[in-house]
């Protein structure tokens, strides 16, 4: 499961301690990786088929309807109806949509919060930091899934508060590689010349923290859309996701599974497949970035 | 070293004092009250105030913090609502199905994933490393619950070769005594964590086989069978153990996952029906075992790390 | 997810039959009311080994039969019964009535306007040889009496409480002088049906070295005395081993208990009415849904267990893997309760025309066939009509006072001042309290928008409750769905009443968490006259509570139907479908159907198996 926040190159980053910067575009090096098209290609249809879908292939998304429930594809209806009598392919678009609002969402709050609180820690250093640090610690010494599992039974889930739940979780992983960037920032030998040369805080934040913080944040976000759809779909398996008549990609995989015996493969397979695919995508995105920010560090 | 050791502990105890307060003020934040949690819809006014009173939940949270951390000294955890039991008595019930559960799928993952990412290493990019490559990369973006889906869709539901559910003993003797339920749980975990495994090792192959030292034993004329056990193997084996220890919560997290799927008599389900039931002193007990364990396994790993490669200096 | 939806399910079952207090003895999940189902025929052989499969969470915990207030394990009821039945025994077959051959009395007789109880035991020994005498009655009488409100089937004001005194005028009699009089039925199948006995010749100890002495008559020696019972009644690794719990008076014994809940138990050799035919019945539990099926599609080694409603199809499926089916409506009553204090809602649900819009746009037939495949009751009002056909009225029968309606519900809206917006939510127009006016406490601009709990955990649940959400916008009723487990929701899911809606558990508006068990005799008390313990959106009408005196201290069938259909129109709560249970049994074992609806249909002294 690609909870994790550890990815295969984690290590390799531990042992670059030190690390050169060269004239390589990051961006250019991950635009002309094969991964990165393809992901981008399939996220880029992904989104369409959701949010540009519906206008084309119209189904009633909102009104259960019981004498249409459970009908195998056949004229009408291409992937068959769900348990509420909703098409299946309607729903996946409706279903696609908020599984990636959610994702961007909790990336984007999750980037701004843990940006600015591992800057913050890094660049005040001392007795804020460390306190700032036991403070991630505490919270990412319980995995993610046991928090949320807690908090879920306190909030009323609906899209809105699981992006917050989700969020209040995720920043951590962030906030800690901002906080590394910026002490390694810190310590790098052109900043110390720099300073030596007189220039100014704010030039060295902006011509070398910045475009070498960027890189790091850019990667962790994706993975963040790919964890955040993700999450989602594991607290609808548990019962504790989106209450309908909103749907998400992962609420339907689940209750397609209870159908498991029945012998309902349209209910399960459609939403599998598509959810699987998405989280390929992202995951490729990122691996991409990270690999292009790896090469820029050989 | 020594010191080194000591400020990592130290952290790690103020690391597992957080998790203790932040989990006992995150589930009394749960509305309404435990004892009606409990006792259900009908419970009259009176079992919940003989319920307040036999729990202590009529007492002010600090007192309550406090009662609870004076009785975790002494080894108390509590009594569950639900089962009535200590709390103590049914974690050590669990973990050793857990040591089980988590040790043979990660002993697996680890002994499939070494080979495998080695061998991809060595056939880098051709179609062999490819097509392993695609394999793990779906399965690592995989959600646990979906992997143990397909598992039951084919070995119980199909083939009918292995149960959907663990063994209902209590006792690991128990479980060990009807292995065929076993082998799906574990199985789910083995292929979720081998996923990440195997990817990471591939990729700690690649810098290895690059490393000079290679390229010398390889011109000593070492075979290149010797070159990839005696060097390869010992070099990127590191890696993998540190991994072990950073991505231990995902592991708890896969537990939770597979244990409910197939009602694995673990931590993680006792957790999660717990967290159902609002039952307080389950949930704290396990999210504390938890936490611990999660934070001595970083430590854990760290150690390793540090005594395993003397080159590493841990900054803070 | 399979697994925590039947754990949900269970749940609910388990904690609405501790909860009902001195409720129906069966508790457990499978409570079973009149239906069909093909009794085998065969010729009776003597033995055999009977496995029951249980649900996720139904593990006992506790063998002393009267488990304290603190107790959350609905199922432990189900576990002693077999071992201490009650004075009553509810249920002959599928027979709303009492099993007098099961009952430990010989004869009840009412005297005095219905004020004294005088109680003839029958000459039955415990599995000791020590017969059964009055004695055991007021060793169960103290203890309750000295440990009451800590005794979980407590409800303020009936047993012990009512009992002015107990007279033992000889071993087999006991006579009960009640401070007030009752319908004799009511007392008979709703009190003394909670009643175990129980041995005081080898139970009245206070620690498990001490001497059986007579320390229940004091009120400290009572409490000395219940205290050491709980203690050893918990202590689950000596259920089998300690003297106390070998001393039964039930069909059987326990032969063995694991922790993990399972248990078997053997017949009491010493029973004093007919000794069990099956030689051994396996108690196991199942943590799934999912692995109950499939033990029963391999054709496994299960005697009995229970269909999940989402796998009606399987029916077929099971019978060539030698399996009958059959389906059993619960006696009890479904509804989604309205919380008549919410300081947003309470107004709006106070309003009768609101309530009954709401209700003619449920379509209960639809859901019925279309939700539960057929298995369910329509709920059409507070009389289960499949369960109690015997108790439901003619309107009940023919579908009760609101048939799906959605025109008429939008005509009474408007009727009401509401400007109704199909799909949308309606909003009021013409405050006031007019007969064409919103009414009390409605504001201008008020919108019909309420937030409906329900508890999580079933497909067919979640059906339902899309249903009722997507066919209620057709008058522009607004119903917000939120399901959570079931634990979740009884946490915030409490009692509001006009003297009392503290915020934390009155914050609800519409909440369906299940059914409220009947006994023999479904009567509303305590579930909708103004001071019922179950009555939890506090529903108060004088002339509720008026009719349902009648049919509690009266003994009329005309009062019955007149309290029936008044609460089936006065929409206490909004009625919808009750699911069946579908059990699943050996086609050679025989005494199984027809079930008894009141033991969770688990009778196993009944059962034998054929050739």
């Amino acid at each position: 499961m690609a909870t994790s926040e550890v990815t295969p190159a984690a290590g390799a980053e531990a042992q670059q301690e030190v690390r050169r910067g060269t004239r390589t575009s990051p961006f250019r090096v991950w635009a002309a990786n094969r991964r990165a098209q393809a992901g981008v290609a399939i996220v880029v249809a992904l989104a369409a088929f959701c949010f540009l879908g519906p206008f084309f292939y119209h189904t009633n998304q909102v009104t259960v309807n019981l004498n249409d429930a459970t009908l195998p594809p056949g004229p009408g209806h291409p992937l068959g109806t769900d348990g509420d009598g909703y098409d299946v392919l309607g729903r996946l678009m409706v279903g696609g949509q908020s599984s990636l609002e959610l994702g961007f969402a909790v990336a984007i709050a999750t980037t701004v919060i843990g940006t600015l609180y591992g800057a913050i820690a890094g660049w005040a250093g001392g007795i804020v930091d460390v306190v700032m640090m036991r403070v991630i610690d505490t919270f990412l010494a319980l995995p993610t899934l046991v928090l949320l599992l807690i908090l879920v039974t306190i909030f009323t889930p609906n899209l809105l508060m699981i992006i917050a739940l989700l969020t209040a979780l995720s920043w951590l992983g962030t906030a800690r590689l901002v906080r590394g960037e910026v002490l390694s920032v810190r310590v790098r030998e052109y900043v110390q010349a720099a300073k030596v040369l007189g220039s100014g805080r704010w030039w060295t934040i902006r011509r070398h923290l910045v475009p070498n913080a960027l890189g790091v944040i850019v990667v962790s976000a994706t993975f963040t859309v790919a964890n955040a759809i993700l999450m989602l779909s594991v607290l609808s398996f548990l019962g504790l996701g989106l209450p309908p008549p909103s749907a998400d990609w992962g609420s339907m995989l689940t209750n397609g599974l209870d159908y498991l015996f029945d012998g309902y493969w349209w209910m399960v397979y459609p939403p599998a497949v598509i959810l699987i695919v998405t989280l390929i995508a992202f995951n490729l995105i990122g691996e991409a970035a990270r690999e292009s920010l790896d090469v820029r560090l050989r | 070293m020594t010191s080194y050791l000591a400020r990592r502990a130290a952290q790690a105890i103020v690391v597992v004092i957080g998790v203790m307060i932040v989990t006992f003020v995150i589930i009394h934040m749960i509305p309404g009250s435990a004892a009606r949690a409990a006792l259900g819809v009908h419970a009259t006014s009176s079992r919940v105030a003989i319920f307040n009173t036999t729990y202590g939940l009529d007492k002010p949270l600090y007192v309550q913090f406090a009662d609870y951390v004076v009785a975790l000294f002494h080894g108390n955890f509590g009594i569950s609502y639900t089962l009535q039991q200590p709390v103590s008595t049914l974690i050590a019930q669990r973990l050793p199905g857990d040591v089980l559960l988590l040790g043979v799928s990660t002993v697996l993952a680890v002994a499939i994933a070494i080979p495998m990412g080695i061998y991809q290493a060595v056939k880098r990019n051709r179609l062999s490393d490819q097509l392993l490559d695609g394999v793990s990369f779906t399965l690592y973006t995989m959600p646990d619950f979906f992997i143990a889906f397909l598992l039951i869709a084919l070995f119980s539901v199909q083939l009918h070769i292995f149960p959907p559910e663990a063994p209902a003993a209590a006792t690991l003797g128990g479980m060990l005594a009807d292995p065929r339920g076993l082998v799906l749980p574990i199985a789910t975990l083995t292929v979720s964590n081998l996923a990440g495994y195997s990817r990471y090792m591939r990729s700690a192959a690649i810098d290895v086989l690059a490393e000079d030292f290679l390229r010398t034993a390889r011109a000593k004329g070492l075979p290149e069978r010797l070159v990839l056990s005696r060097h390869v193997l010992r070099n990127s084996i590191l890696p993998i153990v540190t991994l072990i220890g950073l991505t231990f919560p995902n592991i708890v997290a896969g537990a939770v996952i597979a244990e409910t799927v197939f009602n694995y008599q673990g931590m993680g389900l006792l957790f999660f029906q717990a967290a159902t039931s609002h039952d307080y002193p389950v949930l704290l007990g396990t999210t504390l075992i938890i936490g611990a364990a999660t934070v001595v396994g970083n430590l854990a790993a760290d150690v390793a790390y540090g005594i395993l490669d003397p080159r590493i200096r841990h900054g803070n | 997810m399979r697994t925590s939806r039947r754990l949900a399910i269970a749940a609910v079952m388990a904690a609405t039959a501790i909860g009902l207090a001195a409720c129906s003895g069966s508790g457990g999940s499978s409570a079973i009311g009149t239906g069909s189902g093909t009794a085998a025929t065969g010729q009776k052989v003597q033995g055999g080994t009977v496995t029951v499969a249980w649900p996720d969470g139904s593990a006992p915990n506790l063998i002393f039969p009267l488990p304290a207030a603190t107790n959350t394990d609905g199922y432990d009821i189900n576990f002693t019964q077999n071992l201490w039945p009650t004075l009553v025994s509810e249920g002959d077959g599928a027979q709303s009535a009492v099993d007098p051959q099961e009952s430990l009395y010989s004869s009840l007789a009412y005297s005095n306007g219905d004020k004294t109880v005088t109680i003839k035991l029958k000459p039955w020994k415990w599995s000791d040889g020590t017969p059964i005498t009055s004695r055991d009655f007021t060793f169960v009488y103290n203890l309750l009496k000295a440990n009451v409100p800590n005794w979980i089937g407590y409800t303020q004001g009936l047993f012990p409480d009512d009992v002015k005194s107990v007279q033992t005028p000889n071993s087999s009699t006991v006579v009960l002088n009640l401070t007030r009089s009752y319908n004799p039925d009511f007392y008979t199948e709703d009190v003394l049906s909670e009643i175990p006995l129980l041995p005081q010749h080898a139970w009245d100890k206070e620690s498990a070295t001490g001497k059986v002495g007579n320390y229940d008559e004091t009120t400290a020696g009572a409490k000395a005395v219940w205290n050491f019972l709980q203690k050893e009644g918990s202590d689950m690794p000596t259920f089998t081993t300690n003297p106390l719990w070998k001393v039964v008076d039930g069909p059987f014994t326990l032969a063995s208990f694991s922790s993990d809940g399972d248990y078997t138990y053997v017949p009491n050799k010493n029973f004093s009415g007919t000794v069990p035919a099956v030689s051994q019945v396996v108690n196991e539990q199942f943590t799934s849904d999912t692995s109950e099926l499939d033990a029963l599609r391999s054709g496994g080694s299960l005697t009995v267990g229970q269909l999940p409603q989402n796998d009606i199809q399987q029916i077929g499926i099971l019978k060539t893997e030698g399996y009958d089916v059959v389906n059993q409506a619960i006696p009890g009553v479904a509804g989604t309760l309205v919380n008549f204090y919410n300081a947003q809602t309470g107004p709006l649900v106070s309003q009768l025309y609101v309530r009954q819009a709401m209700e003619d746009l449920i379509d209960r037939p639809q859901i019925v066939s279309k939700v539960y495949g057929g298995y369910a009751d329509p709920g059409n009002g507070p009389v289960p009509t499949t369960a109690f056909s015997q108790w439901a009225s003619p309107v009940e029968k023919s579908g009760g006072p609101y048939p799906y309606d959605p025109a008429k519900a939008v005509s009474l809206l408007k009727a009401h001042g509401w400007k109704v917006t199909p799909g949308g939510t309606s909003t009021c127009q013409s405050p006031g309290t007019g007969a064409t006016e919103c009414g009390t406490g409605i504001a201008k601009g008020e919108a019909l928008s309420f937030q409906l709990l329900y508890s999580a955990g079933s497909t067919t649940g979640d059906e339902m409750e899309a249903a009722i959400q997507s066919s209620e916008e057709q008058a522009g009723i607004k119903f917000g769905l939120k399901s959570e487990p079931f634990n979740t929701l009884s946490a915030t899911v409490g009692q509001c009443t006009a003297s009392s809606h503290p915020a934390a558990t009155c914050g609800w508006q519409l909440v369906d968490y299940g059914y409220d068990p009947y006994d023999l005799y479904p009567a509303g008390n305590s579930i909708f006259n103004t001071d019922g313990v179950n009555n939890l959106g506090g529903y108060s009408s004088t002339e509720e509570n008026t009719l349902i005196n009648e049919t509690e201290y009266g003994a009329s069938s005309q009062a019955f139907s007149a309290y029936e259909d008044y609460t089936a129109e006065q929409l206490p709560w909004l009625w919808v479908p009750q699911p069946s249970t579908i059990e699943v049994y050996k086609s050679n074992l025989g005494g199984f159907a027809p079930l008894n609806p009141f033991s969770g249909g688990i009778n196993p002294e009944d059962w034998y198996f054929t050739k």
